[in-house]
């Protein structure tokens, strides 16, 4: 009953995304406002049928309904709720029904929100967006079914994955869709607004907070998945540049670069061709993204299965859509009337510059992403482009638009003053410097580019302090007027702050956890004692505990430090029976930002146990770092001024701030 | 400034960033590239002591030999050719004798492939995809097994045909 | 009854989710446009100036600068007049009406079961309490089990439950564990054997059939062993052999045994019960039947253990059983095929692949 009306929901909501597909765009081709409204409540019965298939799958593996063959294939009934829960999306079929929920959520917000939207322009996004769900509801249905039935029923199900056990799974690719089927709005939009051949201040209005929106769960979805990585995966890595990876990081240096170009479209109603190409880019990096993942041309853990029929029909999909959007974009673009002027050295030529690093970085990724698959096909050779690649070649990039983020915010629009703006981060600079000496002198070992990159990150750090500082006249002015002034500050300048400091703090972290990370690896009796960075490590003995759906062996480690006794930590080895396979579950010790690391290798017949420690100095700021991101993000998503970005009139240029 | 010379300061800037970009991709794919062989392979072609490849194909049952301080020796076989490795340091969780594996690393003076990355792979039921293209290749693996594999994957439970293991039970 | 009120229920909610903006008049619409957002923009400039967030100066340029842009936004608004169009609306209307339906029906039918009531654990547990206490002792002994093998009553208790729990191959290793710590007897060899055979979904393996000529030999009278012998004997195409056997068996059956309707019927089933007067040529044709038959049900049983072994593929002894089934058929390609997909299966398990292969030696197909 369940399990077939949850059926039942999805296959009515692709009955209405048909509907939603063409209808709407006869209205606006016919000027109907009643066939224009279709769809807007389509799209919400769309959510509604979606939301109760989602419900359903939720329902049926809280209930350990072995009947469906996704149930008794990613769950099992001592597994505890929670993971009966995140299962849910731990597994192709299910992560599937929730991409199409999240996108139905999004048609539906667009659909109830959109009441300031011209009409024919809010029917066109959702008849787009209706596209998008249609070929994705057939995948479903078609390929990867989450509802199918055993007609006898098994006893028991056969467990999820274990590494896939675990709070980060609840996390993580939720936050990971919305962000990138959020992109899926920018893209209706673009796609909208070539059909319609117009861009008025209503679409620039409407796409930067839904990009914003994508942006900030995309931002906190990597980062989530990257410390589920590193603490779930045992060996403390957190980014591999693994396929599956980079197709997650491609959106987001799009997306990161569309949010700066809808940034000049909205106050200068420039770039706006640029910004349309730069809508449907994002938006293709995200379907090659779940192509990657989803089709088994690549194998990874987020590879849940790999299936030829579903890889030939996301590729499918993948042309049919990228194609035709850069056909439609090639066919249409030039119809498009272009936006205002501006010199090279301005704001916008500062995010015209930011757009260029960022896009090129991005096409690196993607290039470094393909190439040995292309190759494999042509040359038939096979080959992994791995870190050493990526740091030739996307580091320099980025220390270079790193380099550059001081800048930006300082520029004034249409017109800036470099030499003003450079004497005005003079203070940043020296902070730069002061931080490159001191890590030089007190480090010992590492590279010698090392010392350099923490005083880039400090110095864009520092430098989106100056800016603050700058804007609200601390130093200049008495204290009451500086007060009231950041109180008039608008948040979104604020938000700029956090998310520039964001970058340089993850960078200074990924600088020392690379450079200065110590290691050491060796098999322990109990009673032996381990020395890393100064800490000494006991292990005072193993335990065997028997958990809800597995068995581990737990260490004891007893942690001091100058002989001052600190805490214990418990790695463990978990062994899933129903799978038979395990899972390391890493101790953490966190100090300050740094954090001390123990997993577990394999026993040996002695009783001694191999042992990994890691001690990781500032790794935390490389996760911090991106929550600041989102937290800019969601500062500047607040900020509900108006965004015009009008040039500062001449006679007050002191005095005064530009306008956000 | 006219509009046309702002515009080709543009396009000038676009067009450095690229040439830039190319640059470090071109430097970057000539000494960071790491290259997929089988033991097969590395027979045939005799590949050099000290340059850098992946090795993959099955670890040979009963080769595994452990020594002092997590040192590991073990033989990758791909069907027809064997060679040897070692290793120091912890095996991922999912490395066994007669699964798929991949090392990474170079040869030494003596023909012994010192690894220094080892990756088994991640999920049990599937192989590395190049071990499995690898074996596929040269005829050690059942061409429609991953066809098979993956029917079998797919719930095999399509209508009140039922799950086979419900109706054999 | 009740899922296709629901499905009704739900594809009417869908319909009218259609008609509902098609039937409302189309009056003034709320909809933005280009001069209201403008608008907007001016009205949030006054306010801001009005709270003394933005200075006078600043306010006047964003106030030209949006008047300049209202003003060739309001020039360039094309004429929106909208405009209702019956014949079009209609179209729509039907297309929801009876497309919608449709689509749902032509899609969902091929795909969904409805007639597959829901099995969620809560309704096992209640629904079979019996079985569900059964397996929560079986839990228990099992446990205990575990940390006492030798205790070889306990695994003469457990077998059988297991086998009745459909857990064969846990049988089989419990009947096994019985043997070696029970010692030897005609009764649980054969018990061992029905496992086995039960295992391989009714086969009786060549395995199984071990087992039932050990039984046999240690008691003739083993009423379960002559009569999985004869079922051998029937599946090997020995006909009359099996009759034989079975009819023995009757012959030394006490009156009152449970199992005598069994051996009859499948006496009955080989022809070797009660001989009607038959033409020769109906007898030839009714056994050619017989024969194809019984040989879709054996191929229909070795079809379900490969599917279920290409499912789950670690389990060695199904494996073996699958070889040997294919090899008892003939069919020595298919064997050497499923040989190569169990090392495949295996290969993980470097245990599993030396017992996989020792089994495969025993059959002839080592190496």
């Amino acid at each position: 009953m369940i399990a077939e009306s949850g059926h039942y929901a999805l296959v009515l909501a692709l009955g209405l995304a048909l509907i939603q597909s063409i209808v709407p765009l006869i209205g606006a081709r016919l000027r109907d406002a009643a066939l224009m409204n279709v769809a807007r409540s389509t799209a919400l019965a769309q959510l509604l049928f979606v939301g109760v298939s989602f419900a359903a799958l939720v329902m049926l593996h809280v209930n350990s309904d072995f009947s469906v063959a996704n149930v008794y294939e990613n769950s099992h009934s001592t597994k505890p709720l929670l993971y009966k829960i995140t299962g849910v999306w731990g597994n192709h079929e299910g992560s599937m029904l929730l991409w199409v929920s999240i996108l139905a959520l999004f048609g539906g917000l667009v659909a109830s929100f959109g009441n300031n939207l011209p009409l024919s322009l809010r029917a066109h996004v959702l008849a787009v967006q209706a596209w998008i769900a249609s070929a994705f509801y057939l995948f479903i249905l078609v390929t990867s079914n989450p509802f199918l039935r055993i007609a006898n029923p098994p006893i028991e199900g056969r467990d999820l994955n274990p590494v896939l056990q675990d709070i980060g799974l609840a996390v993580h690719p939720p936050m990971l869709y919305l962000g990138y089927v959020g992109f899926s709005i920018s893209f209706s939009f673009a796609i909208a607004a070539l059909m319609e051949g117009r861009i008025d201040a209503a679409w620039a209005r409407w796409v930067r907070p839904w990009t914003l929106v994508a942006w900030i769960f995309l931002t906190l979805g990597i980062a989530m998945g990257s410390y589920w990585a590193y603490y779930e995966l045992g060996w403390g890595g957190w980014w591999f540049w693994d396929p599956v990876e980079n197709a997650s990081l491609m959106p987001w240096l799009a997306g990161t670069a569309l949010l700066h170009s809808a940034l000049v479209m909205e106050k200068r109603n420039a770039l706006k061709v640029w910004t349309i190409l730069l809508s449907i880019l994002t938006f293709s990096l995200s379907l090659l993204g779940t192509f990657l993942v989803r089709s088994g041309v690549i194998t990874s853990v987020h590879a849940f299965a790999t299936d030829p029929t579903r890889g030939v029909f996301i590729l499918l999909i993948l042309c049919l859509f990228i194609g035709g959007s850069l056909a439609l974009f090639a066919g249409r673009a030039t119809s498009l009337k272009q936006g205002g002027l501006f010199a090279p050295i301005s704001r916008e030529g500062a995010l015209v510059l930011n757009n260029l690093l960022l896009t090129v970085a991005c096409a690196v990724v993607l290039f470094g992403t393909l190439y040995p698959l292309a190759m494999e096909m042509l040359a038939d050779f096979k080959m992994s482009v791995g870190a050493p690649f990526y740091n030739l070649t996307f580091a320099p990039l980025f220390a270079l638009l790193l380099l550059a983020v001081p800048f930006g915010p300082m520029l004034a629009w249409k017109r800036g003053d470099l030499l003003g703006v450079m004497q005005r981060l003079l203070a940043a600079g020296v902070a730069g410097l002061v931080a490159v000496a001191i890590a030089w002198g007190w480090a010992t070992g590492g590279s010698t580019l090392a010392p350099l990159a923490i005083g880039l990150g400090v110095f864009v750090i520092a430098g989106a302090v100056t800016d603050i500082v700058e804007r609200t006249g601390l130093v200049r002015m008495p204290f009451a007027t500086v007060l009231h002034r950041a109180r008039g500050l608008p948040r979104s300048a604020w938000g700029t702050a956090f998310a520039h400091a964001g970058l340089g703090v993850a960078l200074i972290g990924i600088v020392c956890e690379t450079t200065w990370n110590s290691e050491y690896i060796a098999t322990m009796k109990p009673n032996d004692v381990a020395h890393v960075a100064g800490y000494e490590l006991k292990l005072d003995g193993l335990f065997q505990r028997q958990g809800p759906n597995y068995r581990e062996m737990i260490a004891e480690f007893k942690i001091s430090r100058d002989g001052e006794a600190l805490t214990v930590m418990t790695p463990s080895k978990r062994s899933f029976t129903t799978r038979g396979s395990s899972t390391t579950e890493a101790a953490l010790l966190t100090r300050g930002a740094s954090q001390l690391y123990v997993s577990l290798g394999d026993a040996t017949a002695e009783g001694a146990i191999a042992v990994r420690i890691y001690y990781k100095p500032m790794v935390l700021l490389i996760w911090w770092g991106p929550v600041l991101m989102a937290f800019g993000g969601v500062l500047s998503l607040s900020d509900r001024r108006l965004r015009v970005g009008a040039p500062k009139p001449a006679r007050a240029k002191q005095r005064l701030q530009p306008a956000e | 400034m006219t509009r046309k010379q702002r515009r080709m300061t543009i396009i000038g800037g676009s067009l450095a960033v690229l040439a830039l970009a190319a640059a470090l991709v071109l430097n970057a794919l000539r000494d960071s590239i790491v290259f997929f062989s089988t033991p097969t392979m590395v027979a045939e072609k005799h590949i050099e002591p000290g340059k850098r490849f992946r090795l993959g194909g099955l670890v040979q049952p009963g080769s595994l030999q452990r020594g002092d301080n997590l040192a590991v020796t073990f033989e990758v076989a791909d069907g027809s050719a064997k060679l040897p490795v070692a290793y120091k340091g912890i095996l991922p969780d999912l490395f066994r004798e007669g699964q798929g594996v991949v090392a990474e690393g170079a040869l030494d003076a003596n023909g012994v492939f010192k690894a220094d990355t080892v990756l088994a792979k991640h999920d049990e039921t599937y192989m590395p995809k190049e071990v499995a293209d690898a074996l596929k290749k040269q005829g050690h693996w059942k061409d429609d097994y991953g066809g098979k594999a993956s029917e079998g994957t797919k719930p095999a439970a399509t209508t009140a045909q039922g799950n086979p293991q419900g109706a054999m039970r | 009854m009740t899922l296709w009120f629901v499905f009704a229920l739900m594809t009417v909610a869908a319909i009218f989710a259609v008609l509902w903006p098609l039937g409302r008049s189309s009056g003034a619409q709320d909809q933005g446009s280009e001069v209201a957002v403008y608008k907007d923009q001016l009205a949030e400039v006054e306010r801001d100036l009005a709270a003394g967030l933005i200075p006078a100066p600043e306010a006047e340029a964003a106030r030209v600068e949006i008047s300049r842009r209202l003003l060739a936004a309001a020039a360039s608004e094309p004429a929106m007049a909208p405009r209702s169009n019956l014949k079009w609306r209609r179209a729509a209307a039907v297309l929801a009406l009876a497309g919608l339906p449709l689509v749902a029906v032509a899609v969902y039918m091929p795909l969904g079961s409805p007639k597959l009531q829901d099995f969620p654990l809560a309704q096992r547990e209640r629904g079979s309490g019996m079985a569900q206490s059964l397996e929560n002792l079986v839990v228990q002994v099992e446990q205990h089990l575990e940390k006492n093998p030798t205790d070889g009553r306990g695994w003469n208790v457990l077998a059988p439950v297991l086998e009745r729990l459909g857990r064969f191959d846990d049988a089989v290793r419990a009947y096994r564990n019985s043997l070696t710590y029970n010692g030897e007897s005609a009764e649980r060899r054969s018990d061992l054997g029905e496992a086995i055979s039960a295992a391989a979904g009714g086969v009786v393996t060549a395995e199984a059939k071990a087992e039932f000529e050990r039984a046999h030999a240690l008691s003739a009278d083993d009423p379960k062993a002559n009569y999985f012998l004869g079922l051998a004997a029937e599946q090997d195409g020995r006909k009359d052999d099996a009759a034989n056997i079975w009819r023995a068996l009757l012959a030394k059956a006490p009156a009152d045994a449970p199992w005598r309707a069994l051996v009859q019927s499948s006496l009955a089933r080989v022809g070797g019960g009660t001989m009607p007067a038959l033409s020769d040529e109906t007898i030839a044709a009714s056994k050619d039947m017989a024969e194809g038959d019984r040989n879709a049900m054996v191929r229909g049983m070795v079809d379900r253990l490969a599917t279920r072994l290409k499912q789950n593929g670690d389990d060695v002894e199904g494996w073996l059983r699958l070889v040997r089934a294919y090899l008892v058929m003939g069919e020595r390609d298919k064997a050497m095929g499923a040989s190569a997909d169990a090392r495949q299966a295996v290969a993980s398990d470097a245990e599993r692949l030396r017992q996989l292969n020792d089994g495969l030696r025993t059959l002839g197909l080592g190496g």
